[in-house]
Parts: C-alpha cells; sequence; structure tokens
C-alpha cells in the first residue's frame, strides 16, 4: 500500500492511538521514512501531545483545595466540618468579635491611666500604708526599701498629704491589684497599728 | 456498558455507603477527580476563579445527584458530564459564547491541511517549568474552538479513553477522534515556530526560533 501525505496528515492522529490497522500502519511508516514534512507533522504532534499531559500544565490555584473542602461541608458534613460545628463556630467567632468591638469601643471612653502609678486613688484608699518619719514616700509595710521609724495611714490621706508612692513595692502591690507580695504580708498583718516603732 | 475494574467496584461501594449516610466518604469518592473537575472547566471557562466556583458548584451537584447516578457508567465520567454541563450554564449566563473564537464556526468534516512543517523535534523536558511556556500554550490551547478544547483537554491532557470522552461529551467515538486530529493538528500549527501563530504574533520570541530556545 501506497500512501499520500494527506492520507498521512488524516490518520496520524489515529496513528499515535495505535488505532490504524497493522497494513495502513506499515505503508504510513514507510512515507514517514522519506517525507521530511510529514516527520515535521509527527514529530510537531508528538510534542503537542507530550507538553499538554504535562500535570505542570495547569497549576491549581493556590488554596484551591481548601476552599473546595470548606464549601462542601456545609452539605457534604462529615468529618472535616459539620454543619452544626461550623454554626457554632460561625457563632462563637461572631460573639468574641462582637465583643472585642465593644472592648475596644469601651476602651476610647474610659481614659487608660498614663501609668501604674495614677491607679491607686481608686483601689487603694482604705489600704494602710506606712510614711517613714521626715520622709516623702509611702510604702507598704514591710518593704525593704524603708528605714527608720514610720507611722500608719491610709493611702488615700498619703496620696492627699503629697506623699508619692515607693516606685519598688507599690508597684507590685497595684500590679497585683492591690494585694501585697507574700513576702510584706505578713509585716503589714502583724502591723496593723496606725503607729510604727 | 458495565465495568468491572477494582476501581470502578470500589467507587460503588463508596457510593453505596454514601447513600447509606456515610456523607464524609464521598471526599474520598471524588479525591482523584478534584484536579481534573477544575482543568475541564478552566478549558471550558478560559478563566481561573470562575473554573474554580464551578469545579466547587459541580462537586456540590454530584453530592445531591448522586442518587441518580446509574452505576452502569463510570463515576467519573459522570462526575466530568456534570461538570461539562456546569460550566457551559455558566458560560451561557456570562455571554461568553458571544466571544468565542471563530473557529466554532468551521466545519469539523473538511479535511485539515498543516500548514507548517518546521523540524519540531527538540523539546526540553524543563520548558514547562517556564511560566511564559505554559501561558502560550494555555493561550494556544484557549485559541481553539470549545469542541476542540473539550475533546483535546479530556483525552490528552486527562488521558480519558476515546470511548469515555464520547461518553462525557455526548458524541460518538468517530467524532472524538476527527476532533482530535484537528485540536492536536492546529495546536501543533500554533506552536510550531516560523507561523503566524500565537508564538510569533502573541509573544517576543523572534519569528523562526523555537519558543524555549
Amino acid at each position: 500500500m501506497v500512501v499520500a501525505c494527506e492520507h498521512v496528515w488524516r490518520e496520524i492522529s489515529n496513528y499515535f492511538e495505535g488505532d490504524v490497522d497493522p497494513a495502513l500502519r506499515l505503508a504510513l511508516e514507510e512515507h514517514l521514512a522519506q517525507c521530511p514534512r510529514c516527520q515535521s507533522v509527527r514529530e510537531g504532534m508528538r510534542n503537542v501531545i507530550e507538553l499538554y499531559s504535562d500535570k505542570a500544565m495547569f497549576p491549581l490555584p493556590d488554596g484551591f483545595y481548601p476552599r473546595l473542602h470548606g464549601r462542601l461541608a456545609y452539605q457534604v458534613g462529615g468529618r472535616r466540618i459539620s454543619r452544626r460545628a461550623w454554626l457554632v463556630s460561625v457563632g462563637v467567632t461572631g460573639a468574641l468579635a462582637a465583643s472585642a468591638v465593644c472592648a475596644a469601643a469601651l476602651d476610647r471612653f474610659v481614659p487608660r491611666p498614663l501609668s501604674e502609678m495614677s491607679q491607686p486613688a481608686r483601689r487603694l484608699p482604705q489600704r494602710l500604708v506606712a510614711i517613714v518619719d521626715g520622709g516623702k514616700i509611702f510604702h507598704v509595710p514591710g518593704c525593704p526599701f524603708m528605714h527608720g521609724t514610720y507611722h500608719m495611714v491610709t493611702a488615700e490621706e498619703a496620696v492627699r498629704e503629697g506623699y508619692a508612692p515607693c516606685t519598688r513595692c507599690m508597684r507590685d502591690a497595684l500590679r497585683s491589684g492591690g494585694k501585697v507580695s507574700p513576702a510584706f504580708e505578713g509585716e503589714e498583718n502583724a502591723g496593723g497599728a496606725t503607729e510604727g516603732k | 456498558m458495565p465495568r468491572s475494574d477494582p476501581g470502578h467496584e470500589h467507587e460503588a461501594v463508596l457510593i453505596g455507603r454514601i447513600q447509606s449516610g456515610e456523607t464524609e466518604l464521598f471526599y474520598e469518592l471524588i479525591r482523584p477527580y478534584e484536579r481534573r473537575v477544575f482543568v475541564i472547566a478552566f478549558t471550558i471557562l478560559r478563566n481561573e476563579a470562575d473554573a474554580e466556583d464551578v469545579a466547587q458548584d459541580a462537586f456540590l451537584k454530584a453530592f445531591k445527584y448522586l442518587a441518580q447516578f446509574r452505576s452502569e457508567s463510570r463515576f467519573s465520567t459522570w462526575l466530568i458530564q456534570v461538570a461539562i454541563n456546569e460550566a457551559r450554564q455558566r458560560q451561557r449566563k456570562s455571554h461568553l459564547e458571544i466571544m468565542r473564537p471563530i473557529a466554532d464556526q468551521e466545519n469539523e468534516d473538511g479535511t485539515y491541511t498543516p500548514r507548517d512543517f518546521t523540524d519540531w523535534r527538540e523539546i526540553p523536558s524543563e520548558a514547562l517549568e517556564r511560566k511564559e511556556i505554559r501561558e502560550k500554550l494555555i493561550s494556544a490551547l484557549g485559541s481553539l474552538a470549545q469542541k476542540y478544547r473539550e475533546v483535546f483537554v479530556l483525552r490528552d491532557v486527562e488521558h480519558m479513553s476515546i470511548e469515555d470522552t464520547a461518553e462525557a461529551l455526548g458524541i460518538s467515538a468517530g467524532a472524538v477522534k476527527t476532533r482530535l486530529l484537528r485540536a492536536r493538528l492546529m495546536l501543533r500549527d500554533l506552536l510550531s515556530p516560523g507561523l503566524d501563530g500565537v508564538w510569533a504574533t502573541n509573544s517576543q520570541i523572534p519569528k523562526g526560533t523555537k519558543p524555549w530556545s
């Protein structure tokens, strides 16, 4: 069998599919062996098939799988995310977001103290503090930076009279919400009088 | 036509269990086809975002209508049919058919004559690692008429058989072969260097040189 170029072009795709009978295949190959034009068609088609068969040809968009599974989860349910779990998580997230918004809004209207030391007026008015005689600072009783004789007054009174808080012991007391550290507590309880030694 | 390969039987078991309420097995059922559905949608729509959306819709629809699946077909073929229908619907809604290539109106029965006979033997294996090469190939494929794109992507990209391709597209095996021949020849012409195809007109690659050289 002898075939012309047009016949080769008609059958070249079937040739790659292995979908030509043996006699035709032989005839095609004999023609191809001596026809540069048909060789070009064959090699070009082979390259096209190989190029497009590569998985790298069509990369998936970033995040394709999470988005797909996230959307499927609404209807399919199962182990990934059930609809109920999704609703609960949306509810919790919404509540948290709402509380965060409220907190942020409140934060705008409640003035934030400029320093820790500006807070004791609300927190320590009834608290007894020690004022070292002749000094200008008041302490938590038992403060290691307190020397000499002292007398006890309320914190409110000390502030009103112009005494400044000790930056060491009062900072700790303020940070702990007005509680004194255990190291100071024993002495404070042991004191309790308005007058010290 | 009944199939008896192990993969088909495994899928039939999965489908039965899903229909009995083990819906989480749907993920396992579709896992081998997630990429394929996207690629087919992308080939039809030529837009990544639309293709992803359509792929999601197709899987949701497949889940919803799984009870209608007839086990004499392959699940993959049925799923591809669903995806193709979704993509075509999206295309109609978007009026994309107005912009379809002129080649869409071509008569596929006519003989296609190759236009270029450049020696095209070299093909570096790393060619596809270059983004611009991939883009040129996608652009060339996108310039074909949809009926050629569909056949080509199912057979040469997704390696579906001629018979499954025909079933998925609702056409005869003969029509698949005819369209496949034309798609391959047209792509060869479009990608052959030295022609007024996509390489020469849309790229900065000098005429007469290979795109990856």
